[in-house]
């Protein structure tokens, strides 16, 4: 299902996606080559004609990496598991990158019911999600029929209990693959790209320094006002900094 | 080949020794002199010499000469009497012109022998003392007002001066530079001291100082034609820490100038000149330096900027394991020396490395800093097995060329034997086991595989695509479900086809019943009628003939609201075919009255079932 109509956008993007394909085999034999700069410029390339893919970001992070950009590493890092977050690699070469990373913030462990639905809704993209949505909404509607044209009790009993569990199962990954895009929409996580950076108690320059957070942190967006956004780190400490010294996942 | 240029080294140094021990013929004079100057030049031995031939003096008048000498000294140390005396030779010259003129060794015979002298150079300025005494007899009055007003006023800046000197101004990153600190005074103002010494901070550079002797010593030197007395102050080697146009600080010194003090009060005061001794301070001028950057520089450069040798060492080549090895590096030649780092070397994995010993010997001179630097790394192999340590680079910047020069060690090839201790294995294996770990301390590698591209933030989910799915499935589900609804209404009406079919049906059975009956075959007949009933009912019940008995079938005859004697009726009739066809003798009745009855109560069924 899901290879079908990722064929049907790669036809209506034919011509493009051809040419990004082969902009990425030459990116990774820069790469392969150790020279990271030029692997750089090539994924940069790609992204810049509007094209993503988890690869893509995940490559760029490593040629940011062994370029010691580790900021711009941990930023890729970050895109590719919005759009891959069950990838193991990211994941590993996100917590290397991120050890280098001045803060270390002791993040909040929150109520285990909430890691665990997080940890199920991130388990799977947004497109995973809306499929397994579709999947069980159509198993839904087969046991429906079954119900409806069923002779015997048992028949009607079991494909009636079933029919709720699936269009159950179809909502919730409904929602799952909403909250997934929102993710991807919205982007409330940022990554701090200056080198150190004062976070003040209201948006100007007056306000009270309230902490200091360096490169490669990352932070959740809360509130945006001109040119200062709101952040709220991992411990939930909040405050206010300009917007340039923060890059949207 | 080196150890035979050490000991011709060694050997010639020893007769150098041996040469200044013995003999020692020395020609003095000034550096320069001015035109009309009279000096002295003078030719010291220490041994009584013979037939002294002058060089070529043609540039300069003799005034007087050679006035002789002697002196001797005689010293007992510890019991050791040493006898020494010197003879000498003096002239007195004056130069004819102006110029730089070099003065030929000249040559003396002791015994026998001849020895020569060093050559020596002079350079004649234009003659000033004279005209300059000459001004100052005209400008004394006015210097004498300016005097008591200001006491230090007198003197000028062009008689008494700081300059620092740097040997180049335009230097790359790291590159040595000399700066010496000269203190200028014109030959006629009488120095007394110094005091408040203000030494630059050379900030932007790594300084090395190198030694001059506390007491300064005066040298004459000529700076923009006028002849000064120069002392050196302070020599410094700068290394540039920083790039871009480095401004050194002035060197500040306050000097004691010792003055006379004409006062015109009394008659004897004429006599006696009074001096007092006047504060002067002298600035110099600040001094920028140009320092560019490196070019690109290589990935293993540590800094290293000059020119050098490099060599490297191993302890020895075999060894057991847990046996300590060291590998000594050596930088020799000049430059920052002080200010490189030490060279990394990659040991095998599971070797324990310490942290590099330096021990430099360097020294500043004139010439920069020169010496060598050792590297000593120290590492125990915890293992047997033959190894390799990679030959060790060593990049470093030529200033004078401004290229990189790698220099590299062979490369060491080490074997280790399994050493006594054995008990040590268990902790030699919480090493290596360490060591794995911090190997695999990299990103893992990219990914090769084709990827699935697709436009920015495009998801499938909230797609057209997406939406059409859920509203197709559900609209081929009711599809589906009308479809199937109507089957089961159409079969439905198939009950009622058969219902509608049922009279006939019955009547054609009914009719085969009565052609029976016309050729009197009654088995036959009860058959027909009987089968015609059960059919007729089951198809106007819509109740299947194997499901079919008396009772259901009158049951659902009075659902349908039939009367109760109609009913009867019927069963009656069916019991008087089954009474005919199993028992005849039972039977009253006649085929004719049965055959009436079937017909009339399919009547009346028909009328009232629909």
């Amino acid at each position: 299902m899901k290879r079908i109509i990722y064929t049907i956008l790669a036809i209506l993007f034919t011509a493009t996606v051809f040419a990004q394909n082969d902009l990425i085999q030459k990116a990774n034999e820069h790469y392969a080559k150790e020279e990271f700069q030029k692997a750089i410029d090539g994924y940069n390339q790609i992204l810049m004609a509007g094209i993503e893919s988890p690869e893509v970001y995940f490559n760029l992070g490593n040629a940011y990496y062994k370029t010691k950009q580790y900021t711009l590493s941990i930023l890729n890092y970050e895109r590719a598991k919005l759009l891959a977050p069950d990838d193991q690699d990211v994941e590993f070469n996100l917590q290397v990158a991120n050890q280098k990373v001045v803060d270390s913030i002791q993040e909040l462990p929150g109520i285990f019911i909430v890691r665990w639905w997080n940890a199920i809704v991130n388990s799977q993209t947004t497109d995973t999600w809306a499929v397994i949505s579709i999947i069980c909404f159509v198993v839904f509607l087969t046991m429906m029929g079954f119900y409806f044209f069923a002779k015997t009790s048992e028949v009607k009993r079991i494909t009636f209990w079933s029919g709720c569990f699936l269009i159950l199962f179809t909502i919730f990954s409904w929602s799952f693959a909403a909250k997934q895009k929102s993710r991807l929409v919205n982007h409330s996580y940022a990554i701090v790209m200056q080198p150190t950076v004062t976070v003040k108690s209201s948006p100007s320059e007056k306000g009270t320094n309230l902490f200091v957070i360096h490169e490669g942190l990352k932070v959740r967006i809360t509130d945006k006002l001109g040119d200062w956004v709101e952040i709220s780190l991992s411990d939930g400490n909040k405050g206010w900094l300009l917007t340039e010294s923060v890059e949207r996942i | 080949m080196i150890r035979k240029i050490k000991i011709v080294l060694v050997f010639m140094l020893v007769g150098l020794v041996a040469m200044a021990d013995s003999t020692q013929f020395v020609m003095e004079g000034p550096e320069v002199v001015a035109m009309g100057e009279q000096f002295r030049l003078g030719f010291t031995l220490n041994e009584r010499g013979t037939d002294l031939q002058l060089p070529d003096l043609s540039n300069f008048d003799v005034l007087m000469g050679p006035s002789t000498s002697q002196s001797s000294s005689i010293q007992i140390i510890n019991g050791k009497t040493t006898q020494t005396s010197s003879f000498s030779y003096i002239f007195i010259l004056r130069a004819k012109k102006e110029g730089k003129f070099s003065i030929r060794p000249a040559s003396i015979k002791v015994g026998g022998k001849t020895y020569e002298s060093n050559s020596l150079n002079i350079q004649v300025v234009k003659g000033q003392p004279q005209q300059s005494s000459g001004q100052q007899g005209g400008s004394q009055q006015n210097a004498q007002q300016q005097q008591d007003d200001t006491p230090s006023g007198n003197i000028s800046k062009d008689n008494l001066f700081v300059r620092v000197a740097v040997d180049k101004t335009n230097v790359s990153k790291g590159e040595q530079i000399l700066s010496t600190v000269k203190l200028y005074i014109s030959q006629n103002v009488p120095l007394n001291g110094f005091d408040d010494v203000k030494l630059p901070s050379y900030e932007g550079f790594w300084t090395k100082d190198i030694d001059v002797p506390t007491q300064v010593n005066f040298t004459r030197e000529v700076y923009n034609g006028k002849i000064y007395q120069v002392g050196i102050l302070k020599k410094t080697i700068l290394f540039p820490q920083q790039t871009g146009n480095i401004r050194i600080d002035p060197f500040e010194i306050t000097c004691l100038v010792r003055q006379r003090v004409r006062q015109q009060q009394g008659f004897f005061d004429d006599f006696f000149d009074n001096y007092r001794v006047v504060k002067a301070k002298v600035v110099s001028d600040p001094v920028t330096i140009n320092v560019k950057d490196l070019p690109n520089q290589p990935a293993n450069f540590n800094g290293a900027v000059g020119n050098f040798t490099f060599s490297g060492t191993l302890d020895k080549t075999t060894a057991k394991s847990n046996e300590a090895m060291t590998l000594k590096l050596t930088v020799s030649g000049t430059g920052n020396l002080n200010l490189i780092n030490p060279p990394k070397i990659e040991l095998p994995q599971d070797f324990e490395a310490y942290e590099p010993k330096t021990t430099d010997k360097t020294m500043a001179s004139d010439n920069g800093m020169s010496g060598s630097v050792t590297f000593e790394y120290l590492f125990i192999p915890r293992y047997a097995g033959n190894f390799t340590i990679p030959a060790v680079q060593f990049v470093s910047f030529n200033p004078s060329t401004r290229q990189f020069v790698t220099k590299s060690t062979e490369a060491f090839n080490i074997k280790i034997e399994k050493g006594k201790d054995d008990q040590n294995s268990g902790v030699v294996n919480s090493y290596s086991k360490e060591d794995v770990k911090m190997i695999g301390k990299d990103i893992r590698y990219i990914k090769q595989n084709r990827t699935q591209l697709k436009p920015k933030g495009s998801t499938f989910y909230g797609t057209i695509e997406f939406y059409s799915i859920f509203i197709l499935s559900t609209l081929a589900f009711a599809v589906f479900y009308v479809v199937n609804r109507k089957k089961i209404e159409e079969s439905k009406n198939l009950t009622l086809v058969k219902n509608k079919r049922a009279n006939k049906v019955a009547l054609k059975r009914l009719k085969e019943a009565s052609g029976f009956l016309k050729s009197n075959q009654a088995e036959k007949f009860y058959e027909a009628v009987i089968k015609a009933l059960w059919g007729y009912l089951s198809d106007k019940l819509a109740i299947p003939v194997a499901d079919l008995n008396r009772e259901k079938a009158a049951a659902s005859l009075l659902d349908k609201g039939i009367e109760q004697d109609v009913v009867s009726e019927l069963m009656k009739i069916i019991d008087d075919c089954e009474f005919a066809r199993y028992a005849p003798s039972a039977f009253s009745g006649t085929m004719t009255e049965i055959y009436d009855g079937a017909a009339k109560v399919m009547g009346i069924f028909e009328k009232q079932i629909k």
